[in-house]
């Protein structure tokens, strides 16, 4: 009984934001379910995509194999981080342990509910792949009729090892949990790796849609794919069962592996589960200690160093902020790289500039989108910012310039590479790094503006802000627009001046030159920049003052 | 050293004033107590003479100083510790009360010199260097008042400090308290506990429904010994009179 009360309360707190008690909370769901639709056939179209530029090249069985193994870690990496959140670090472990409901009861209770967001999650994203295979392997309804065989493998087996992983995992992220520099230098690692796999991916696929006569991938390519696809175990099992190839290996092999990890997730939570929870309770609170010695500080340094360490010791705000801001330039040069070669082969030459800054900018525009919460982050503590004996614009300020500094090496960086890597000469990096940092800056005070005029104070237990406001929003959607502006500006101006096209106004000719593109762009930035600083100072005190909380 | 004078303050989207025509005036080296029941104005107060909120009319200074029109110089003079006891639990104590040192302009001496002392007195000398997150209720509170206290306020404000406060630490901010007013500095504070209020206040003001009821000099003979009678009957509602009358009669 307490089981299932448990595990309604679990759903009732995943779903709480649908409710279907007015015609809005319907239509609301109604949207949901359409955006999921939409989502499902887009992955069907990319995949059918995907099997395709294999099947030419002769891997479409390899292209099976690699993307079960990718689907089999995905599971693996969520389903511990779940597991982490759920069963450890959840805000209610606390309060249940409070009632009088055993250990036992609260850990079923959760990995039911674990499981069935996995077996949701999983089929959601296996089945429009498996039926594009399906599609372009021309296999019949044999197939189809496979499909749930290896899901239900692909949902166990991944679940059941999470379990037994998560303690362990768990163990070493408390250890490293404070060691922030490390933890920034590893996310910016692995964010910028699966970037440049997913980039170069995605040309390959660019290439292939641009010709479908032949193969993106040259004989090497195929030996090397073959030869590893071959060693993908247990991965490779998953595409036997549903090609119908080695079944004798495959069906003893994965029902071994979920009988060995379910034994093993039955001994964890027999012996370590409750211990751990208990333990955890302690531990999620846990702090570090950092012995300094009093020191001195300009007021405007110490605002600015407050303000760094409360991102800087957040590994949520330091992923949002510092991690994109590092991986900004191995992004940026490789999306460049790529979208030049494609704008080049459909359009021409001369629209690489335009490509390039309406990239950088895109980019800019996430980093800078974190400013939009730069008052609202406060929550609790936005009393100290109206008690503190220092003017409001000098406080705003110092959150001002740690933003302005993190853009300025963003783009610096950014425009540097584009010059080292030759895709531009020094003039033009620069330029780029100018009307780049320009409108960085503009968007920076937008978003603080906006977060002003309407701050959010909803934060977790941690104090940090639970999810991205509504200035978040309205943050992206203005970068982006800018982007787009300039990127697009850029691109038209460049093609108009390489066809020299010209036009009579009364007696004045007005010819289109590379010039006159350059004057447009820096226009538009300076115009944003002046308008922004304006926008932002504009009553700034009184609406500063305004909030009450 | 603390002047309000005709205090006006409404809330966005309400009807009546929260703050209604509050005058008050507070001498150098008193304690005084502040009492209301639950939304009387007691919090409201403070936030807008600490500038958290700005009023609708009326006029506050500190120490001389127009909190609206020198906001600086009028909370170089102040230190306030809040009822919710919000600290930047990502800092240590110690990175905590350097921050507001630095911002309050306290030179390198007397920082160190008043840090170690409060620390000592408060008895955090151990946790002083761990973040403030896993620091108790209590802690946080004793840090809140140090930070507070660094730069050595002539006003000190207070809104309900006592607050799940266990024995020891209510005496240690006590005695923090008798000594501040000794050095010739104020303490403004806003409690429920009517004997704390009548043990330790030099005076105490009423507060009800946003207006200023009463306010009782406790050196007077007999006002400690009747703050509670005092304080009952000013806030008491027309339901408890109602209830007064009520159980008399039935008895």
């Amino acid at each position: 009984m307490n089981i299932k009360t448990l595990l309604k309360l679990e759903i009732k707190n995943k779903f709480s934001n649908y409710s279907l008690n007015s015609a809005k909370s319907y239509f609301k769901l109604f949207a949901t379910l359409v955006l999921l639709a939409g989502v499902v056939y887009g992955v069907y179209w990319v995949a059918e995509l995907f099997f395709e530029m294999f099947d030419k090249a002769g891997m479409i069985y390899e292209a099976l194999v690699m993307l079960l193994s990718a689907v089999f870690l995905f599971m693996c990496i969520t389903g511990i981080s779940s597991n982490i959140k759920v069963l450890y670090y959840k805000g209610d472990n606390e309060i249940l342990m409070r009632y009088p409901v055993s250990g036992e009861e609260v850990f079923i209770s959760k990995t039911l509910f674990l499981f069935i967001n996995q077996t949701l999650i999983t089929a959601i994203i296996v089945a429009p792949f498996l039926v594009a295979y399906a599609q372009v392997s021309g296999l019949g309804t044999a197939f189809y009729v496979t499909i749930p065989v290896p899901i239900v493998f692909l949902v166990l087996i991944p679940f059941f090892l999470s379990n037994i992983l998560a303690i362990p995992i768990m163990q070493l992220t408390n250890k490293i949990r404070n060691k922030f520099a490390l933890i920034i230098i590893g996310l910016a690692v692995l964010v910028t790796v699966l970037f440049a796999v997913y980039m170069v991916l995605f040309n390959s696929m660019v290439t292939f849609m641009n010709d479908k006569e032949f193969s993106v991938f040259d004989d090497k390519i195929v030996e090397s794919v073959t030869n590893v696809c071959k060693y993908l175990i247990p991965m490779k099992y998953f595409a036997d069962i549903m090609v119908g190839e080695e079944l004798y290996i495959a069906y003893p092999v994965l029902i071994m592996l979920t009988g060995l990890t379910l034994i093993g997730t039955i001994l964890v939570i027999v012996k370590l589960y409750p211990k751990t929870l208990l333990n955890n309770v302690e531990v999620e609170g846990s702090a570090f200690r950092h012995v300094t010695r009093n020191r001195v500080r300009p007021i405007f340094f110490t605002l600015l160093h407050k303000e760094f360490l409360q991102v800087f010791r957040s590994v949520n705000y330091s992923f949002q902020y510092f991690v994109l801001a590092c991986a900004m330039p191995v992004m940026v040069y490789f999306c460049n790289n790529i979208t030049i070669q494609l704008g080049q082969n459909q359009i021409g030459e001369q629209i690489a500039l335009g490509m390039s800054l309406l990239v950088m900018l895109i980019f800019a525009t996430v980093i800078t989108s974190f400013a939009a919460t730069s008052t609202s982050r406060e929550g609790d503590n936005f009393y100290h910012t109206k008690v503190a004996p220092v003017s409001v614009h000098t406080q705003l300020a110092a959150k001002f310039v740690m933003y302005v500094i993190v853009s300025a090496l963003a783009n610096g960086v950014c425009a540097l590479v584009l010059y080292l890597t030759k895709q531009f000469d020094l003039t033009t990096s620069a330029w780029l790094f100018a009307v780049s940092e320009s409108c960085s800056i503009a968007l920076t005070l937008i978003s603080m503006r906006m977060d002003i005029n309407r701050p959010y104070f909803n934060l977790s237990g941690e104090g940090e802000v639970v999810n991205n406001n509504a200035s978040t929003t309205l943050s992206v959607a203005a970068g982006f627009a800018v982007a787009l502006t300039e990127g697009i500006l850029c691109m038209l101006l460049s093609y108009l001046a390489d066809i020299k096209l010209a036009f009579t106004v009364q007696e004045y000719i007005i010819e289109f030159t590379g010039e006159l593109m350059f004057y447009v762009c820096s226009g538009i930035a300076a115009a944003l920049l002046l308008l922004s600083i304006f926008g932002y100072l504009f009553r700034l005190k009184h609406a500063y003052n305004k909030i009450a909380k | 050293m603390l002047e309000i004078s005709h205090l006006y303050k409404k809330y966005m989207n309400s009807e009546r004033f929260s703050v209604e025509d509050l005058n008050l005036s507070l001498r150098p080296g008193e304690i005084f107590g502040f009492l209301g029941q639950n939304g009387a104005g007691k919090s409201t107060t403070i936030k807008c003479l600490t500038g958290i909120y700005p009023f609708n009319s009326g006029k506050i200074t500190i120490c001389g100083y127009d909190i609206a029109k020198d906001p600086i110089n009028a909370k170089l003079n102040m230190g306030y510790v809040p009822d919710n006891h919000s600290v930047y639990e990502k800092l240590t104590g110690r990175e905590y009360v350097n921050y507001t040192a630095d911002l309050y302009k306290v030179s390198k001496r007397d920082r160190d010199e008043r840090f170690d002392r409060y620390v000592s007195q408060f008895k955090l000398t151990k946790a002083v260097d761990n973040q403030i997150k896993s620091y108790s209720h209590g802690m946080k509170q004793k840090i809140c008042i140090i930070a507070a206290l660094i730069h050595n306020p002539k006003l000190w404000v207070l809104d309900e400090p006592m607050m799940g406060l266990d024995h020891q630490s209510m005496v240690e901010i006590l005695k923090r308290m008798d000594d501040h007013c000794a050095e010739g500095n104020t303490v403004f504070f806003s409690s429920h506990n009517l004997d704390l209020v009548a043990k330790i206040c030099d005076r105490a003001a009423i507060i009800k429904d946003g207006k200023l009821q009463d306010v009782i000099d406790l050196h007077v003979k007999g006002n400690k010994e009747t703050l509670e009678k005092t304080f009952c009957e000013i806030t008491a509602t027309e339901q408890d009179h109602i209830n007064e009358m009520t159980l008399l009669r039935r008895n």
